[in-house]
């Protein structure tokens, strides 16, 4: 049995991991575009925060591939595949057949539709490379611009900001992290990140980039302009899916997959950032291009790539930040529809600075934003995972004392 | 293999569970130096309130596999296959926090640690008090446990005599406590869930 | 949204309660709710009285489920631990109740010395009386050495050498000769508190009934001894109380007013509060300062004490003294002893309100101490209330807060009183009850405890009983309950059942009777001896039951068990620390009966309470050959 793994992040990892457990036999090829072995993705803002080092990056010891009788192609990018014969072609004109087919290439950051993204120092950070480039600049960067304010742009500003660096922030709507957290919580991060040096402009984009050697301003669509030596764009990411053949493998924003995260295609499986699936609180299709995710997906592909058939029953967005004096944790549906059939309920804590809030699709819990108080963030995921009714425990849920054992009735 | 069982319905709340930990991660391993060290020693068993006030001994279960050890960004987790320990690597540990959403029971805590460079915080959780059995000592929890809440016994074990102690209540006739010799104790709880449904439903 | 306003809706049912719980969270001040939730969850083996720290042989505790050590060190098993332990709560409650009515005994010998300025007697004939009872000579005698003597007299109970206390002789003797027996009757009122101690020192009483029995004998030394000293001496110096109209709960404080509040026991202090508040010339310095007086009201005990005999209103009781504190309107709280969380201080302090204690045997933190003694409490009041008038500046008025209106409340229901009402003579009552429009009597009596919502158990239950026609008589924190239920008027009525309503509209008395502090609950015991003796029965043989729905104290458990050992069958509602031991659990809830007639129950609802009240009620008519119904 021939397994090819297309790209070394975390889903393919743990893929490969999985069918080399229940296969010892079976032949395991990783084809991956980046030539770093593989490493831990949402670390590299702590790289640029300074807090760890370029090694401490790396999720597997040196000889992994090795160790686990897998054929790495590094430096090598997928261009297409021919789904009725089976086999890969990459940008270095192999050729690699397989039996089984993990499509696991990731995501790719959006550009931004302003000037001159081309100038040096300003880039995206979705891989360790970028930072190392933005680590070679600190030493001249005297203000750091960043696009967007979601994750990777929080990420982005907070690091900068860790270094003492001012930050200019644009977002479009009114608090940064809005995917992530309600508006209560996101005023407590925009009020905490002020305090420590961010410079938030809401509903302002960026027109063009202006500079020589490298950029040294910024134009912004409110008619001003401001000086800044790296820009940082944070507007997301899309699923890495160019080489996929839309009218063999169904796609919508990402490769839409099964519960045993199979392709429309048989025999051709996908997982992680790239990956469609069900997420089990917003109760439709939906990529979650998280950590956690790609890891679980990761595993249950490899087993059923290795002939174990093992279902998923869909995703949960989750995140957790520690950004000064405030830790903040969240998952599901946190902003939900204003539709009948929603409820909320919260509790502030404002001398503790303590915020939950947890969102209900009839007796259901969907959606959690924590503020501070987070050690009990994985007993709510563990509720909005199983969607599980909490009945008359509701009560009890914003309480400092919930714990698991009022669950156990 | 032994490891630590929790028996739920025996726990009485009286947190003796917790110091004794704490104690057992000590430096100096006695109460009343304990509490004067720094950093100070922490539980890592955590006696939760239960929905009638009832308390509940939480520690971490080593899961197979463990949630945590998937969750962990930089592998700071592993597992000591001698013991079925997972352990937490307090060097390889950045405090990301990615190990409480992955967590279902909780049980993990931020805090420094004797272990960890100093000022540095870190995850902790029970780590089987592997220290104390490789000195042939038992957890320090079920050392502290005078009701039966925690023991360290084969599962197997455990299993069947709870296994026994059903089958003796379904072929005994009339009414039984809920924990055979604790009549007092069931009285108790009894009584204190009463009061509880009544002040939360009654108005 | 916000979740937290049910959780208020679960610890009172008291509007101004809830209004104060929910200031509190807004300011960020913690309450007995916050403190009792964060020791959640209690030790079991301290609930079921399993742990000893007694000796330094310990600390023990024994395992309820039969496999940890169930032996202490010195080898008491849960038998002992149980009763050693409930002892000692029992010395503690009795030693509370007998040091209070030695205060008083202190300021009646002075007043009798003339060293007691702003003392005085104020019912001589109750004095003659009692004093007749001691077998103190009055004739020829004027009313201060009379008042010296009797001191003297009833200050002998309280030591070694008697062996019996003279109250006694007010008990019928069926229930005398049945103490004789038991060899419970009380010779001394320190003596038995310090028996108890001795006998529960390790190694002494190793025999858990005999130490029940003791315990039953140390809470007589309280309920025949040192409370009924207390509220008689009380009545002497301070006046028999009638009834009395006033209001209850925190719209008694008056945002226009100077108020003080007293709060603690002893008369002795707040008496002398109350006289400084009612002197003239700090009144005209209220009016300068832009007061228009001061207002003087009560908390818990000594509140009901002024409440009785003056009519002085009550601003709450034991789960609201934090908050009435947080109305922001209070220039000065003046303390002694009992029930005074020291909590207090901390919460006075985010407000300008001046925290006094004034008994030697009780200081708080965040409290200033001026002592008051029978020479100088006169004195020492006043300069208080000229102070708490200067603060009256230091008001904040956007802080202050009282939003509610006050309820209206008879009180003042003396034995005395109740004689008056009915005639001079008890047997309208008895005849009402023989012709079963009263079913009987019930005293609701205790304090609040947060495991119990506030207030809900008191009133719950006393509305279950009068709807069927059960009078009820209640004191303490449970008397301010219902009082703020509005059941202490005329209008009450319409909750009472048939025959009730009929004899308390015909007498133009309240279906709930306000009997007044925690040591006045002898007053009960002196009521049920007057109809016991005229119908020629024990007090075990009368259609009466009574209740604690809310207690916590350790006075609470002395008072239980006087009134048991009375042969009165008693309710309480949060369970006492005594299930590690079901030997002496069914001896409390069963084999007292047979003992002395009347035993415990532990039901922490007070829909079940009342069945069971009503049960033993009834129980009790069918024994007497009266008309009973099925419960």
């Amino acid at each position: 049995m021939r397994h090819v793994i297309i790209g070394n992040g975390t889903a393919g990892i743990h893929a490969a991991e999985t069918i080399r457990s229940l296969d010892s036999e079976a032949s395991i090829t990783i084809i991956a575009g980046e030539t770093f072995p593989p490493y831990c993705r949402p670390m590299i803002s702590l790289f640029l925060e300074g807090v760890v080092s370029r090694n401490q990056l790396r999720i597997r010891p040196p000889d992994y591939y090795d160790s686990l009788r897998i054929t790495p192609l590094s430096g090598e990018w997928v261009r297409n595949i021919d789904v009725k014969l089976r086999r890969v072609m990459t940008d270095r004109g192999r050729e690699v057949p397989f039996d089984r087919l993990l499509i696991a290439s990731g995501a790719d950051p959006r550009p931004t539709r302003a000037q001159g993204s081309h100038l040096k120092n300003v880039s995206f950070l979705r891989s360790e490379s970028h930072v190392r480039d933005m680590m070679d600049a600190l030493p001249y960067v005297k203000r750091v611009l960043v696009l967007g304010g979601g994750l990777v742009g929080f990420k982005a500003a907070y690091g900068f900001l860790r270094r003492k660096i001012p930050v200019t922030m644009l977002i479009r709507s009114s608090y940064p992290l809005s995917m992530q957290v309600d508006p209560f919580a996101g005023e407590l991060l925009r009020r905490e990140l002020r305090n420590n040096g961010l410079d938030v402009r809401v509903g302002v984009e960026a027109v063009a980039f202006e500079g020589g050697d490298r950029v040294r301003q910024v134009h912004l669509s409110d008619g001003s302009s401001l000086n800044c030596d790296l820009v940082v764009i944070g507007k997301g990411v899309t699923p890495a899916v160019s080489f996929v053949p839309a009218d063999r493998i169904q796609m919508d924003l990402g490769i839409l997959v099964n519960q045993r995260m199979e392709t429309t295609e048989p025999g051709i499986y996908a997982a992680g950032d790239v990956a469609e699936h069900f997420d089990v609180a917003r109760n439709t299709r939906w990529v979650n291009a998280l950590w956690p995710v790609a890891v679980e997906q990761g595993r249950i592909a490899g087993a059923n790539m290795a002939g174990r058939t093992v279902n998923y029953a869909g995703s949960l967005s989750r995140n957790v930040i520690r950004v000064f004096g405030l830790d903040v944790l969240t998952g599901g549906l946190v902003n939900p529809p204003r539709e009948d059939g929603y409820e909320e309920i919260a509790s502030y804590d404002a001398y503790r600075r303590r915020y939950r809030r947890l969102v209900f699709r009839d007796d259901i819990p969907v959606g959690l934003v924590m503020v501070n108080d987070i050690e009990q963030g994985g007993v709510f995921l563990s509720l909005l995972q199983q969607q599980r009714p909490v009945g008359g425990v509701r009560n009890r849920l914003l309480h400092p004392s919930f714990n698991v054992s009022q669950l156990l009735h | 293999m032994k490891e630590v069982i929790v028996h739920p319905e025996r726990c009485v709340g009286c947190m003796q569970c917790m110091p004794a930990c704490a104690v057992a991660h000590s430096g100096s391993g006695r109460l009343v130096s304990a509490v004067l060290e720094l950093p100070q020693p922490r539980p890592r068993v955590h006696v939760g309130v239960g929905l009638y006030d009832e308390g509940f001994p939480n520690r971490c279960r080593h899961c197979d596999p463990a949630p945590c050890r998937l969750a962990c960004l930089p592998g700071a987790i592993y597992r000591d296959p001698k013991t079925n320990t997972v352990l937490i690597d307090p060097e390889r540990c950045i405090n990301c926090a990615s190990c409480a959403m992955a967590c279902p029971f909780g049980v993990i805590r931020y805090h420094e640690e004797r272990s960890a460079l100093r000022g540095k915080t870190v995850a902790v959780k029970c780590d089987n008090c592997i220290g104390r059995q490789i000195q042939g000592l038992i957890p320090a929890c079920v050392e502290a446990c005078k009701v039966g809440a925690l023991t360290f016994e084969e599962r197997d074990r455990a299993l069947k005599r709870r296994t026994n102690e059903v089958s003796r209540r379904i072929s005994f006739s009339g009414e039984e406590p809920r924990i055979p010799g604790a009549e007092g104790f069931s009285l108790l709880h009894t009584l204190k869930r009463t009061q509880k449904e009544m002040n939360e439903l009654r108005s | 949204m916000n979740i937290t306003d049910t959780r208020q809706e679960a610890r009172t049912i008291t509007r101004d309660g809830l209004l104060m719980l929910a200031r509190a969270e807004r300011e960020h001040l913690n309450t007995v709710w916050d403190r009792h939730e964060a020791q959640q969850p209690h030790c079991g083996f301290c609930e079921m009285g399993l742990s000893c720290r007694i000796c330094s042989m310990g600390p023990c505790r024994i395992d309820p489920f039969g496999e940890g050590p169930q032996l202490g060190v010195c080898g008491a098993n849960a038998d002992i631990i149980v009763a050693r332990n409930l002892g000692r709560a029992i010395a503690s409650g009795a030693a509370s109740h007998s040091d209070h009515g030695r205060d008083l005994l202190e300021v009646l010998l002075k007043v009798g010395e003339g060293k007691a300025p702003g003392y005085e007697i104020r019912d001589p004939d109750k004095l003659r009386a009692i004093a007749a009872e001691y077998g103190v000579p009055t004739q020829n005698h004027d009313v201060l050495q009379t008042a010296r003597e009797l001191a003297h007299a009833m200050q002998e109970d309280y030591g070694t050498r008697k062996s019996g206390l003279q109250f006694l002789s007010r008990a019928p003797e069926k229930r005398r000769n049945l103490w004789e027996e038991l060899g419970v009757t009380p010779r001394g009122i320190d003596r038995e508190t310090s028996e108890m101690m001795h006998r529960t020192h390790m190694g002494v009483d190793n025999d858990w009934k005999s130490l029940l029995l003791q315990a039953m004998r140390n809470a007589l030394s309280d309920g025949w001894g040192g409370s009924l000293i207390a509220t008689e001496v009380s009545d002497i110096l301070f006046g028999t109380p009638k009834p009395v109209q006033s209001h209850v709960n925190l719209g008694v404080l008056k945002a226009d007013h100077v108020n003080v509040v007293v709060h603690g026991h002893n008369p002795v202090v707040s008496q002398m509060v109350l006289e400084a508040c009612q002197s003239p010339d700090l009144l005209a310095l209220a009016r300068e300062t832009g007061a228009q007086g001061i207002n003087l009201v009560g908390l818990c005990c000594t509140g009901n004490e002024l409440l009785m005999r003056q009519g002085i209103p009550m601003a709450g009781n034991h789960l609201m003294t934090e908050l009435v504190l947080m109305t922001g309107a209070v220039e000065m709280m003046a303390v002694d002893y009992q029930c005074i969380m020291p909590s207090l201080g901390a919460t006075a302090s985010c407000y300008h309100t001046r925290m006094i204690s004034t008994s030697d045997k009780a200081r708080f933190p965040m409290m200033e101490h001026r002592e008051f003694h029978p020479e100088n409490a006169a004195e020492q009041a006043r300069s208080l209330i000229r102070e708490a008038v200067e603060n009256y500046a230091r008001r904040i008025p956007g802080k202050v807060y009282i939003p509610v209106e006050p309820v209206p409340m008879t009180a003042g229901f003396s034995v005395e009183a109740i004689l008056d009402a009915l005639g001079g003579a008890p047997t309208p009552l008895i005849e009402a009850i023989k012709a079963g429009k009263i079913r009987g009597a019930a005293g609701v009596v205790g304090c609040n405890n947060p495991k119990i919502k506030h207030d809900y158990g008191h009133v719950t239950l006393t509305r279950r009983l009068i709807e069927r026609d059960i009078l009820v008589v209640d004191t303490g924190c449970a008397a301010v309950a219902n009082a703020k239920a509005g059941f202490k008027t005329q209008d009450a009525l319409q909750w009472a059942g048939p025959g009730l309503k009929e004899v308390c509209g015909a007498l133009n008395i309240p279906p709930v009777l306000h009997f007044g502090s925690c040591v006045d609950n002898v007053r009960i015991l002196v009521l049920a001896s007057a109809l016991a003796d005229a119908l020629g029965v024990d007090i075990s043989d009368l259609p009466l039951a009574g209740a604690a729905p809310e207690w916590y104290s350790e006075k609470a458990l002395s008072i239980g068990l006087y009134f048991v050992a009375s042969g009165v069958y008693t309710v309480v509602g949060p369970t006492p620390p005594v299930t590690g031991s079901m030997n002496v659990v069914k001896l409390l809830t069963e084999g007292l009966n047979d003992v002395v007639g009347a035993c415990f129950a532990v039901e922490p609802d007070p829909e079940k309470a009342a069945l069971l009240m009503a049960a033993r009620i009834e129980d009790r008519r069918r024994k007497l050959g009266l008309t009973a119904r099925s419960v």
